[in-house]
């Protein structure tokens, strides 16, 4: 009997105790012992915290942001095109579209080798270029203008001129952006382009080459030693795994991982001694989106009443807290475009006139839905308050939270009328043209299911339209149609955060840029 | 005994493939399709046409069944539609994982169980055993997460004493020191996840036996409470441990999915959280499937130890 009880009384006061000093958290941490894990750190590497897998480490076909990461690292394109709209020649030393704009001429620079020691030819780009215009390999879009393939043929060892089928403005841009140029010898045996693993060790440009890769938990990645752009500082690269936010920000506070994209909420948490944050736009909009094909926002009238109930500002700074982490865009297009304007109809917030909209429109009592990814911290914010707001001008709005994978298959189906709003987002580039997919009739992201002659003739006239100046001007008019169409609500253009532990420098140097974070890795440094 | 466990094998195969026809089922009416996660923003719908055709999405429903069935059968679970990785292969180094984690989180968390349940019922109305009850409360109450999160800022963060991401630190795969200090707080989490309903079923279990006439007898006899219990109760408990064993089978799969997606653990959690998020339905077929047939094995397995056990069942009530 006592044996028992003494066995029992100290099994109880374990887990008691285990529980006293799990539930002791509200003291400040200890500064003093998160520097353990920094001082045996390994003064090599560096380690970002990537949130899932890439869905594709095919450098032909890999579209999600953690494959573009990978493949960023490994390879290089021809071209990139920054945030601000200037091109930057990368294996291209001269990029030049022809007068008659049907077709474009790559020059490219002659001391480029691979990492495994061969020299990049034309025939590599060539190799690239044609399976990627296959459209069975699954990315092909961006290379077909009006139902025809572009084709690519070599000039000389050095130069390869792609033939349009007809002119088009965005030619230069969709060729050259996220197509990543392969090794013809490496690669010439691959008999399937369309899968997501090609079954051979990659070999790119890059500065960094794929050591192991370990599903669900790592990557790692060695100095590529003759990466073009000087060998890397850094040696080692970890890309790790890691799905929850917040065992992230822990990992990141105690020194495990260097790099983590965090919230705006977790900023406050950071230890600034420790880690800098670095906000920077990815070219994101945030929108409310409309769909115009449900019963209750048919009439534009209507559409335009809900819009001047909102409030943009109020929205924005519930959801992202400080200016710092979001700025606001007029128009559809992200306010760093260049072709964003600002001359559009903002809907400023007015709830007499959005009042006198509906009463004029006929409607009265109007019930909406509100379709919003229910694990999305700035969407669920921004949707109850949404509802507030429209409630002011007498718009009863239920909110129907959910996964938004399924909400997106929903919006997707032609026809759907299953909610009346929506919050989404999207990162689509530069060029003004990729933004046809979401607002053109029948676009493949048409989820507003707008069926608008106007706007479309305004987007086949700007694509074909090689003056810039005129073609500024079409886009304009374009952006104020669209407006006016009330059927798309830019909220904001949120800032990616990523924070970074201080003993890795030069982080602006290395480029933030959107989706692949860095745009050049080689250039960040340990301190 | 040998004819009554082919009996009950018999019987669950029919069992396996009315589960496997509502899995499949159920994933077919889901409300969208695999097309849909394949699929990015700037794909034509021809495109979108020609990937549904390759996946086979456009036969007839019957014949995706059968063609699905007889895959899983020879053991080729298919593959991810996500990055095409093998399904089989996957599995292969991932339930390991798993099975490292929760069977000896299960294991502590039966004698723990057993432990606290006996000791409360032993003293039972007094303070023991309504402090051990209250643990019970607490520890069902608590979510899991959160005490996972209270662990990681505990001891991974603020004292610093466990790493909290992964099974190994990267280059260090084969050292036991290194696996064991990143398994410790997740072990913690499970073992905690796992003992309050335990303990409360073996606590009410015993409570039975107490009422039962051969107590009544012992305790005529003069035996002390420490006989009866470590005896005959403990012994007489044993039938619904077993059968609690058995229905346990189904968690060396999906026991611990919230703690290892928190713990960044390589185990088959994070793997089925992805594919859901990802709509990837072969592979939350394989595991939906995978689950429920260890369901059905499991109670196959605790009727199979209780005849061993309880010598009455097995003879069906036939009188020797």
């Amino acid at each position: 009997m006592k044996k028992l009880k003494y066995g029992a009384v100290t099994l109880l006061f374990a887990t008691a105790g285990l529980f006293l000093a799990a539930c002791s958290t509200s003291s400040s941490p200890n500064k003093a012992t998160t520097s353990k894990t920094e001082t045996t750190k390994d003064a090599s590497s560096f380690t970002y915290a990537i949130s899932g897998n890439p869905a594709s480490l095919n450098p032909i076909n890999t579209s999600d942001r953690w494959g573009l990461t990978v493949t960023n690292m490994i390879y290089s394109p021809l071209v990139t095109i920054e945030t601000d709209g200037t091109q930057k020649n990368i294996l291209a030393d001269s990029i030049e579209a022809a007068k008659d704009g049907l077709s474009v001429t790559v020059k490219l620079k002659q001391t480029i080798k691979w990492s495994d020691g061969e020299k990049l030819t034309a025939d590599d780009v060539v190799f690239t270029y044609t399976q990627k215009a296959k459209k069975e390999n699954g990315n092909a879009d961006k290379l077909w203008i009006g139902g025809k393939p572009i084709t690519i043929q070599k000039v000389d060892d050095y130069t390869v001129k792609f033939n349009l089928p007809e002119p088009s403005a965005a030619a230069v841009n969709n060729i050259a952006t996220e197509t990543f140029i392969i090794p013809k010898h490496i690669y010439k045996d691959v008999a399937d382009f369309s899968v997501k693993e090609l079954p051979v060790a990659p070999v790119g440009t890059g500065p960094y080459k794929l050591k192991t890769y370990k599903t669900g938990e790592y990557l790692t990645f060695e100095a590529n030693k003759t990466y073009f752009g000087g060998t890397p500082a850094i040696k080692n690269v970890t890309l790790r795994i890691i799905e929850s936010n917040d065992t992230a920000k822990v990992a990141l506070q105690k020194g495990e991982v260097d790099a983590a994209v965090v919230l705006p909420s977790a900023i406050s948490d950071l230890d600034s001694h420790e880690i800098t944050v670095y906000p920077y736009s990815e070219t994101r909009v945030g929108y409310l989106g409309l769909n115009t094909k449900s019963d209750a926002l048919t009439n534009v009238k209507v559409r335009q009443a809900v819009l001047y109930a909102l409030d943009k500002s109020e929205l924005n700074q519930a959801a992202y807290l400080n200016k710092k982490y979001y700025s606001t865009p007029n128009s559809f297009l992200p306010p760093s475009n260049p072709f964003a304007t600002e001359s559009v109809n903002t809907y400023k917030t007015n709830a007499q006139k959005s009042k006198a909209l509906l009463a004029e429109a006929g409607v009265s009592d109007l019930k909406l839905n509100i379709g919003f990814s229910a694990t999305d911290p700035a969407q669920t914010v921004q949707a109850t308050l949404i509802q507030q707001q429209l409630k002011k001008a007498g718009i009863t709005v239920t909110l129907e939270g959910g996964d938004g994978t399924a909400i997106f298959s929903e919006l997707k189906k032609p026809g759907s009328t299953k909610y009346n709003l929506f919050l989404g987002g999207y990162i689509m580039g530069n060029d003004p043209d990729l933004y046809a997919a979401l607002f053109k009739t029948g676009g493949s992201s048409n989820y507003f299911q707008t069926n608008n002659a106007k706007t479309d003739q305004l987007f086949d006239k700007a694509a074909v339209e090689t003056d810039p100046s005129k073609r500024k001007a079409l886009y304009d008019q374009l952006q104020k149609e669209v407006a006016d169409d009330a059927r798309i609500y830019p909220i904001v253009d949120n800032k990616k955060i990523l924070a970074v532990n201080n003993r890795i420098t030069n982080v602006k140097k290395a480029n933030l840029v959107p989706i692949y974070t860095f745009e050049d890795l080689s250039k960040l440094t340990i301190k | 005994m040998a004819s009554y466990i082919l009996k009950r094998v018999l019987q669950a195969i029919p069992l396996l493939l009315i589960i496997s026809f509502i899995v499949f089922s159920l994933i077919h009416l889901a409300p969208y399709d695999v097309i849909d996660s394949i699929t990015t923003p700037n794909m034509s719908n021809d495109q979108v046409a020609l990937l549904r055709e390759k996946y086979g999405l456009n036969d007839p429903f019957i014949v995706q069944y059968v063609k699905w069935l007889s895959q899983m059968l020879h053991g080729d679970f298919g593959y991810s539609l996500i990055n095409q990785h093998s399904i089989t292969s996957e599995l292969a180094v991932r339930l390991p994982n798993t099975i490292r984690l929760v069977l000896p989180a299960y294991i502590t968390a039966l004698f723990l169980a057993i432990t606290l349940g006996l000791t409360a019922s032993a003293n039972k109305g007094k303070f023991l055993d309504r402090a051990v009850d209250a643990i019970a409360s607490i520890g069902i109450a608590v979510p899991t997460f959160w005490f996972a999160m209270i662990l990681i800022y505990q001891f991974g963060y603020r004292l610093n004493l466990f790493p909290i991401i992964g099974m190994h630190t990267i280059g260090k795969e084969n050292e036991l020191a290194d696996f064991l200090a990143h398994f410790t707080l997740p072990y913690i989490t499970l073992t905690v996840a796992f003992f309050p309903e335990l303990t409360r079923y073996i606590r009410a279990s015993a409570n039975e036996q107490i009422t039962e006439d051969y107590v009544t007898v012992q305790s005529a006899f003069q035996a002390t409470r420490w006989e009866i219990f470590s005896r005959h109760i403990s012994r007489n408990i044993l039938i619904p441990i077993v059968t609690q064993i058995g229905l346990a089978l189904p968690m060396l799969v999906t026991g611990a999915i919230i703690t290892e997606s928190i713990f960044s653990w390589p185990g088959v959690g994070p793997y089925l959280l992805a594919a859901t998020k990802s709509l990837d339905y072969p592979v939350i077929m394989t595991l939906l499937l995978l689950s429920a047939t260890l369901v059905i094995l499991g109670n196959l397995l605790s009727d199979v130890l209780y005849a061993i056990v309880d010598p009455r069942i097995r003879r069906g009530g036939k009188t020797a």
